[in-house]
């Protein structure tokens, strides 16, 4: 087990670094110079700009660049953002918190929502409820989720007024007091709605289907006959069995939310890394892109080894090799 | 006693026909509702947008100030758009890139994917090793960077369509790949692969004779979800900005203007009709998709 | 707004396309229900007034992006920074709403243009509780002049004698600078220049604030970035990085207590315009065109629109920049027929293309002066060239453009093909490309054949970049430039001017500017200064290197609880003097 992971990890390695010099690559192949945001815009002298880009190291070659930016990264030194002319893990570090919430608030919201529809679903087929959560579920898996966040934002903000449309929190509150922290979820309520609403809809359909075939298997038949109450066997019994498998779905639920976080941010303008990410590209500050790129590179791995692990526990007929 | 039972019978018994798994398959699916209706609104709604220019003779390109923004009427079915456009004209030819996208990237990624999943399944050993490194490395890289940035660097050199086809392809093969190799070690164990392989059947004709259409049924499913999940990609990035440009219509660069509150709140016949046009596609495809699932597994008993 | 920007005009770079966008998002909904507001447009002061203005209260206001956080003057590089920083930061000098330059805590005296000597009021305070004197000018002048400065402003010191010397590093300290007293200084530039005194840096720094910072670190410092000290009406008091600046009233600011007890800056999407003016999250916000109809229609809210000073136009290109030499070279022959350039000015719709994709918010312009500025030539001394496509073609054929091949478009007088690429930035503003592609309809519809230069709208990071570096296919061009305090064009339009992207040089555009400039012409007869800028402005207007378009008004959105807010071309001011009347 231990093992397993331990290769794994050390598998990630080669895998991380060919990303490495592949970003690295297409960051100095996309047009538009990384300098001109390094060094001082009105000074259009060439003989400065050309002593800055020797100063800079732009005039090395590209794999002596290389070396340099990712020794450097590994160590933790990101450089500076061109952009916001701060180190980069310092832009990062104020906006990852607010991406963690966002994400924790929607796995939160994703668990809840599919245990109760999914286990009412699945005790009550074939009803009306059931179809109208299937419906629902069909529908949600159908729509993209920029469609979705733009549909939320129009009805839930705009018409009905009950969610804010955008950033993280309210402005003027003081850290730390309740209504900050209050306003602070406000906020992140609708965004995380949409991250998970297709997570959502795959586990309530997984689960009622599961809850369904277990509710016909044997051992179920013979609760009952020893009079169990139903409630128990479900909530107890099949619950327990079909739980276990919604877990390794966990793991890949980590690497979608990082790619659904980047949609959702942009349009709630909800100040994360996933719309510092957008941002990084169209303002092309390369600093904050590669490394952003290879932070999340590196979660999504995470994401796909816990995934990974999970199963393997969950089901002991995989032998993890 | 006469014979007339005997005869009764025989004339009554007519030898059933065994189908084959296909025709089983089809029958299933036919008699799935959900599905027929969905596939008959996917080819409805592909027929329209290929016969745009016979169905509508509105210029999609052209700019129009004095029809800026109209709300839908007799002449602008579903109103204008901000440049004077008429939405309704707009929305067929968008299908048609958005529906062109989705194919063409489904074709492309099956026959790479099947190529090397099958490659390495039943090779086996070195080969599926560094072929299935391969395969992580590129389920693994980060989507959206690579998109953005190939199309950032040959924006203008090359034309925008065929680009954004070229990149999402590139990236989209692995689970595919990951799919097949699995399916192709499961089969690959059977004994009929191996009579063949005994009597000296070349490697590429076992594959292509005897595995892959064992797979085949896997593949056609997954190429149905992949088709969705293509256009939701193209519809994406073309929102963002990074997929297709303006010029050109797609139900995802349709939807770019709803970032605007303006649009969203009074303009609401410019994004509507892309936004229920994505969705219901990808909602047919899905049912699409299960009804194939259903009819091709032998064990589902509609 | 005062700032001095470069030579007196302001680059539109990556960054500054947000100022853009933040100004002018266009929209391209119909003026059907009209465009012009009920309110006259050249109203300054807020409509209504009551009488006495109250003390204390908040006022929100709401900049539409994220800002990069360079709260000092010296050292901020975007326009929302500088929006923050006119709060509780301000220039010795002030200028009116003509651009016109006033004393305000420094007055000044010069003979010769070239010896100034500068007075500053006693008792001006910095928020830290020191007294403002000369020093901290001249501390200003030398962390800008330092070898170490990082910040993009040297340009406004190197003119003063002994600022190159110290900017290599070869002398202690700048010798043109002469520190009489604590109030008085004097300052001698290496020559007499007519905009000597506008090309100068007037922001002091506070000198013991900035106690053991050294130069190299100051950008990054928390003396800039997290609680800078400035002498305006408003201290800071609490930061929020790209979200907000909460500032309280500085008690004793030189010109009087202010009303206000608060002022806070927030980060506000340009998309929640309509909707946080509404419910009052916010107060003031500067409003995008797109959005005008909506902001119009509050009852809360009171619309200010004023002529600002920037504009757009569509540039030829003449040539090439030779960057020994560092001068524009005219050596392209494709536009040079003036006929073709009349024919495709008369071709383009100026004033639908405003109303369509503005809303009907800008005016027309015949000049790349915009109309706020004191320089800027009455319409009458300009020849306005109206919409008259059959005009267009009359003046194609009589110059030679006609169409022998029956192709439907026009070969040039050689009978070669001839066709135009034409450049558009692209951006999130969804106008761009309408717009763009209205330009390329109406040339190809008077026969020229016109295309998108490299078939696209042209990153918008990338643009102005490729326009400097000549790129071949971007043969006419669409640009945006909002001006400075500085009129004199040449760091625009001139034959040493790298950002004259037309390339466009001419032995009377180089006479005119020069003279303009030239004590011994026009000595400090601003009269004269302006009669020669017209004359500029007329040699334009007839030889049409460019074809100017439009210049923007600005939309100050305001609740109307917001009063004494003076709102003028450069921005708003005054915010000493601003008061609610609801106490709140």
């Amino acid at each position: 087990m231990l093992k397993f992971a331990l290769r794994r990890i050390l598998g990630m390695i080669p895998v991380l670094l060919l990303i490495s010099i592949v970003v690295f690559t297409l960051a100095k192949l996309m047009p538009g110079d990384s300098l001109s945001g390094e060094i001082d815009p009105t000074n259009t002298d060439p003989q400065y700009i050309e002593e800055m880009r020797e100063k800079l190291g732009y005039n090395d070659p590209i794999h002596i660049q290389y070396i340099r930016w990712i020794s450097d990264f590994v160590q933790g030194e990101f450089g500076t953002s061109s952009r916001y002319k701060m180190p980069v893990i310092d832009v990062i570090a104020e906006r990852l918190p607010n991406t963690l919430l966002l994400g924790v608030a929607a796995l939160i919201i994703t668990y809840i929502l599919a245990f109760f529809m999914g286990m009412y679903s699945g005790r009550k087929p074939y009803t009306v409820g059931d179809h109208v959560i299937s419906g629902g579920n069909y529908f949600a898996l159908a729509i993209p989720s920029f469609v979705a966040a733009i549909v939320a934002i129009y009805v839930f903000s705009f018409q009905l007024g009950w969610f804010p449309s955008g950033g993280s929190s309210e402005v003027g509150l003081m850290e730390g007091t309740f209504a900050y922290y209050m306003s602070r979820l406000h906020h992140v309520l609708l965004p995380a709605l949409v991250l998970g609403a297709f997570s959502t809809a795959s586990y309530t359909q997984f689960l009622r289907n599961d809850v369904i075939e277990n509710s016909r298997k044997d051992f179920v038949r013979t609760a009952r006959a020893k009079g169990t109450k139903e409630s128990t066997i479900y909530n107890k019994h099949i619950l327990r069995n079909s739980i276990i498998p919604l877990v390794t779905f966990f793991g890949f639920d980590l690497a979608a939310l990082i790619g659904g976080a980047i949609i959702t941010e942009t349009i709630f303008t909800y100040p994360g890394i996933g719309s510092l990410f957008l941002n990084s590209v169209s303002q092309r500050d390369y600093t904050v892109l590669m490394s952003l790129t290879m932070l999340l590179s590196t979660l999504t791995l995470v994401g796909n080894l816990i995934a990974d692990i999970l199963y393997g526990i969950v089901d002991p007929r995989i032998r993890l090799d | 006693m006469e014979t007339a039972t005997n005869t009764s019978l025989k004339a009554n018994i007519k030898p059933r026909k065994s189908l084959s798994p296909w025709a089983i398959a089809r029958k299933k699916f036919v008699k799935n509702k959900l599905a027929m209706v969905s596939l008959i609104f996917l080819i409805f709604v592909a027929i329209i947008s290929f016969l745009a220019p016979f169905i509508t003779t509105a210029d999609v390109t052209k700019v129009d100030i004095g029809k800026m923004n109209l709300s839908p009427s007799s002449e602008h079915w579903l109103g204008t758009d901000n440049a004077g456009r008429d939405v309704f004209t707009r929305l067929l030819y968008g299908g048609r890139i958005s529906l062109t996208v989705g194919v063409a990237c489904t074709i492309l990624i099956v026959t790479f994917g099947t190529f090397i999943g099958s490659v390495a399944g039943y090779f086996g050993g070195k080969i599926d090793n560094m072929l299935m490194r391969f395969t992580d490395f590129v389920l693994n890289f980060p989507f959206i960077v690579f998109v953005i940035v190939i199309n950032t660097i040959l924006i203008g050199k090359v034309s925008g369509v065929w680009v954004l086809i070229g990149v999402i392809s590139l990236l989209s093969w692995g689970g595919v790949a990951r799919i097949v190799r699995s399916k192709v070690l499961a089969e690959k164990e059977n004994e009929y692969i191996l009579a063949a392989q005994s009597i000296g059947c070349s490697s590429a004709k076992i594959i292509v004779k005897h595995l892959l259409p064992n797979v085949f049924s896997t593949i056609i499913v997954q190429a149905t979800l992949l088709f969705a999940g293509m256009i939701v990609a193209e519809t994406g990035l073309s929102f963002l900005g990074f997929g297709i440009p303006q010029d050109v219509p797609s139900w995802g660069n349709m939807l770019s203007v709803a970032n605007q509150p303006d649009v969203l709140q009074n303009k609401t016949w410019i994004w509507i009709p892309p936004a229920l046009a994505i969705t219901l596609t990808i909602l047919s495809i899905n049912f699409i998709g299960e009804g194939l699932k259903d009819a091709l597994n032998p064990k589902s008993n509609r | 707004m005062k700032n001095k920007h470069k030579t007196g005009v302001t680059k539109m770079k990556k960054s500054l396309l947000s100022v853009i966008s933040l100004l002018l998002v266009m929209s391209l909904f119909l003026a059907a229900c009209g465009g012009n507001d009920s309110k006259s447009g050249e109203e300054k002061e807020s409509a209504e007034k009551t009488t006495e203005p109250q003390q204390g209260g908040k006022v929100t206001y709401a900049l539409g992006g994220e800002f990069q956080g360079l709260l000092e003057w010296a050292f901020y590089e975007e326009a929302s920074d500088s929006e923050i920083i006119q709060f509780f930061n301000e220039s010795l000098i002030q200028t009116d709403d003509n651009l016109n330059y006033i004393p305000g805590i420094a007055s000044w005296e010069t003979e010769d243009n070239q010896h100034y000597t500068f007075t500053f009021k006693e008792g001006v305070k910095w928020h830290n509780g020191e007294e403002l004197t000369v020093n901290d000018w001249v501390f200003a002048l030398e962390t800008i002049a330092h070898p170490d400065y990082t910040g993009p402003r040297y340009v406004n010191v190197k003119d003063i004698v002994g600022a190159p010397e110290f900017h290599d590093g070869k002398a202690e300290s700048i010798s043109g600078i002469k520190v009489i007293d604590d109030y008085n200084i004097e300052i001698t530039f290496d020559k007499a220049r007519v905009n000597n005194l506008e090309n100068l840096w007037t922001y002091p720094m506070p000198e013991k604030h900035f106690e053991g910072v050294a130069v190299k670190d100051m950008a990054s410092s928390p003396q800039v970035r997290q609680n800078p000290v400035g002498l305006g009406p408003f201290k800071v008091k609490n930061i929020v990085q790209g979200e907000s600046v909460e500032m309280e009233r500085f008690d004793d600011y030189y010109q009087g207590k202010p009303n206000l007890d608060t002022v806070v800056v927030k980060v506000i999407d340009a998309a929640l315009t309509s909707g946080v003016l509404q419910s009052g999250e916010v107060d003031v916000m500067s409003v995008h065109a797109s959005n005008y109809e909506q902001v119009a229609a509050l009852d809360n809210v009171n619309l200010e629109k004023v002529l600002g000073l920037s504009y757009s136009y569509i540039g030829f290109k003449f040539g090439h920049w030779d960057a020994e030499k560092e001068q524009n070279v005219m050596d392209n022959e494709k536009f040079q027929n003036l006929q073709l350039r009349q024919a495709l000015v008369h071709a383009l719709n100026r004033e639908e293309w405003i109303k369509g994709f503005f809303n009907g918010l800008g005016e027309v312009v015949d000049t790349p002066v915009p109309s706020a500025h004191w320089i800027a030539a009455d319409k009458e001394d300009l020849t306005h060239y109206e919409y008259d496509p059959e005009k267009a073609k009359t003046l194609l054929d009589e110059a030679g453009y006609k169409d022998v091949d029956g192709d439907g478009f026009r070969e040039d007088p050689n009978g070669e093909q001839f066709s135009i690429q034409f450049a558009h930035y692209a951006g999130s503003n969804p106008t761009f490309e309408p717009r763009a592609k209205y330009i390329v309809q109406a040339w190809n519809e008077v026969g020229i054949k016109t295309e998108f230069a490299k078939g696209a709208l042209i990153d918008g990071t990338l643009y102005y970049d490729m326009l400097e570096k000549d790129d071949k296919d971007m043969e006419v061009h669409f640009g945006t430039w909002g001006t400075g305090t500085d009129p004199d064009p040449s760091g625009l339009w001139g034959r040493d001017a790298i950002w004259n992207f037309t390339r466009w040089t001419d032995d009377k555009n180089d006479q005119l500017l020069e003279d303009a400039l030239d004590v011994s012409i026009v000595g400090s007869d601003q009269e004269k200064r302006k009669e020669l800028y017209v004359e500029w402005q007329q040699l334009w207007n007839e030889q049409l290197p460019i074809i100017p378009i439009v210049e923007y008004y600005d939309l100050w959105g305001m609740n109307k609880r917001v009063q004494g807010v003076h709102v003028s071309a450069p921005g708003l001011s005054d915010f000493h003097k601003w008061y609610v009347t609801d106490g709140k």
